[in-house]
């Protein structure tokens, strides 16, 4: 926590001082107002935005890399703090009428604060299409964190079954052919065996990144289960995703992959399967596209 | 009749941390989950498990896959820790195993030194003239964590079973649970021959696979490890869990099924000492007779090829809607149906 902190800490200290500085300011030209003259509903209001102000800032600091984009997102979210801040002192503390600064203090920030916040926002967001750029053939129009997996860079099965039953859907509406293709390494037990699992998450990581660079723009790779991957071919007939798979099985077999530990060079050797898409249920042509896989696997079951 | 008189329990600690435990904990670790969060409630800490001194009750056991469960918060979690299992890193027992002559010989190994290699899960071989089948069985009251166990066990099994014969196995795996959302994991794991909403928890493979000779197995090297494991069990004091001398009672008993009291004078404990057992490991006597007269009814069924009146006859029914009742309520089917389940293979 402390360490996501560290970039900031000017930032956050210099927010420190100023918060303080205007609770001292307003205790030095201010009296303490009674319990009994405290409103609850606006110290809720005004305390509880500040707060809220608070927690957000957090938030962004925590999940996001320093950097100008956050630095924008930071400083606005941070005139909005202060100018709560401010607010919610005058609740508890009455200040003569001669003194006019505080409107200025509480009104000020906070115009400047959301100039700052909305061009956080929108470079962020500039930012996000340059990232959803990079993880196209990942994710498909749709993003939803919670299925992705936890250890390749891909989407799990979960969000391949949604995304094939919207497909399935729009390749009968606009009468285009929609493929599957299934990628599942030979004699990945062996590697586990052999040089340990360590290794094996480790070609299962550098296996993901190889079969994007071979992908097209709109296909989606997403890994089964497993050494198996999935990728959805939408618009593709089914010779041109054989032509596909037979790519990939060739990209699989000129992969260098090296040891971790000795860097020991992995022969790997794929199997593919590909089934065309009929007027089924995502289920079905899932386990009709896995049968197929075992079937072509067959000839192995000796040697594996 | 005699019953043997030394059993572990639920909170017996005899599993080492270094052992199947540790399997778990370095799957969870391998995923960046804080070891503190991991073994949090367990009552474990750690640096015992590194110094090879911790030794885990089956209940803890059960807290570390729960907890591995909530964090790591995956599908696949069963199948990479099953994956891992066997033939293990379990001193004698594994290397026994790791030298096995044939698959027959891995199961009897397996069965024989289940305290060691599987203490949570409980393996039973049958054979029939074609087949051999394997059932599952809950040793300590594994509750919810039984699903977890049961996709574990079996994946270390079948991937055992492919790296030491050689060759993949045509295994075909039965399930008495519904079939899961995460049915690829099964289809990757354990193959496509996997069928759910079966009558019981089952492995079944052609009969002529237990003998064929695995690559790479040393005779003495195996026979010796296997002696050895035999003193490690017998310093252990037990061979098997009190819900297993149970069912073995019941199991003998099963044409005139005792009552709780006669149970318990067997086991020379207090029918309320028995009740308290029962019910430490999640379950009560009733539910035990019945787990017992269900297994025997379906192997009569599977492997003898009895009719309804034969089994009703067998288990001392003496009316067949009786009978048909009874099996209702024991596998949520009627004996007909299942019998077509069978017919069916």
């Amino acid at each position: 926590m402390f360490s996501v902190l560290k970039p900031h800490r000017w930032k956050l200290s210099l927010l420190l001082i100023a918060a303080n500085l205007g609770l001292i300011l307003h205790l030095a030209c201010g009296e303490l107002k009674s319990v009994s003259e405290w409103v609850w509903l606006d110290i809720f209001g005004e305390g509880g935005s500040a707060l809220l102000a608070l927690v957000w800032l957090g938030l962004v600091l925590k999940s996001r890399p320093a950097g100008r984009v956050t630095n924008y997102l930071a400083l606005g979210l941070s005139c909005i703090f202060f100018s709560w801040w401010i607010d919610s002192l005058d609740e508890f503390i009455r200040l003569p009428d001669s003194i006019t600064w505080d409107h200025w203090l509480e009104s000020g920030p906070m115009p400047v604060g959301m100039i700052l916040l909305t061009i956080g926002i929108y470079h962020w967001h500039r930012e996000q299409l340059a990232i959803s750029a990079q993880m196209e053939k990942r994710e498909r129009l749709f993003r939803e964190h919670r299925l992705f997996d936890k250890l390749t860079p891909l989407a799990g099965a979960d969000y391949l079954k949604r995304q094939l039953a919207d497909s399935l859907q729009d390749s009968q509406t606009q009468q285009q052919p929609l493929s599957l293709l299934a990628l599942d390494l030979d004699h990945f037990a062996a590697i586990n065996q052999a040089y340990g699992h360590a290794e094996g998450d480790a070609v299962l990581q550098a296996l993901s990144h190889l079969l994007l660079l071979n992908l097209r723009r709109q296909d989606l790779l997403c890994r089964l289960a497993g050494d198996r991957f999935v990728v959805l071919l939408p618009n593709t007939g089914e010779r041109q995703a054989k032509e596909l798979a037979l790519e990939l099985q060739q990209a699989v077999h000129g992969l260098a992959h090296k040891t971790r530990l000795h860097g020991e060079r992995l022969q790997l050797v794929a199997t593919t399967a590909v089934v065309m898409a009929l007027d089924e249920p995502p289920q079905d042509l899932l386990k009709r596209l896995n049968l197929a896989l075992a079937r072509a696997k067959q000839p192995l079951a000796k040697s594996a | 009749m005699a019953v043997k008189t030394s059993w572990y329990e639920a909170d017996s600690r005899f599993i080492p941390g270094h052992y199947q435990p540790a399997t778990l904990i370095d799957l969870a670790l391998s995923r960046d989950i804080d070891s503190h969060r991991l073994l949090r409630g367990t009552g474990l800490f750690h640096e015992d498990i590194l110094a090879g001194t911790a030794r885990l009750s089956p209940q803890q056991f059960f807290g570390l896959i729960g907890n591995s469960r909530k964090l790591l918060d995956a599908d696949d979690s069963s199948f990479l820790f099953g994956q891992r299992l066997l033939p293990g890193y379990y001193g004698a027992a594994s290397h026994a195993l790791g030298h096995a002559q044939n698959l027959h010989q891995a199961l009897e190994i397996l069965i024989q030194q289940q305290v060691l290699l599987s203490p949570l899960v409980t393996l039973h071989l049958e054979l029939d003239a074609h087949h051999a089948y394997l059932y599952w069985r809950d040793s300590c009251g594994a509750g919810e964590h039984w699903r977890f166990l049961l996709e574990a066990g079996m994946t270390s099994l079948v991937a055992m079973s492919q790296w030491l014969s050689g060759e993949r196995l045509p295994w075909v795996c039965c399930f008495s649970h519904a079939e899961p959302r995460y049915i690829e994991q099964y289809w990757v794991h354990l193959g496509e021959e996997t069928r759910f909403e079966r009558p019981l928890d089952m492995l079944s493979i052609p009969r002529e696979y237990l003998t064929r000779a695995w690559p790479g197995a040393s005779a003495t090297a195996g026979q010796v490890a296997r002696q050895q494991a035999r003193e490690q069990i017998e310093q252990l004091g037990f061979a098997s869990s009190f819900l297993d001398c149970l069912y073995d009672y019941l199991r003998e008993q099963v044409r005139q099924p005792p009552s709780l009291e006669q149970a318990a004078q067997a086991f020379a404990m207090s029918p309320a000492t028995l009740k308290r057992k029962l019910h430490k490991h999640d379950t009560g006597f009733q539910q035990q007779v019945d787990r017992v007269r269900k297994q025997v009814a379906l192997h009569l069924y599977q492997v003898k090829g009895y009719s309804n009146d034969e089994v009703a006859a067998y288990l001392n029914f003496n009316d067949a809607a009786n009978f048909r009742r009874s099996f209702k309520r024991w596998t949520g089917s009627t004996p007909n149906l299942i019998r077509q389940l069978f017919n069916s293979r």
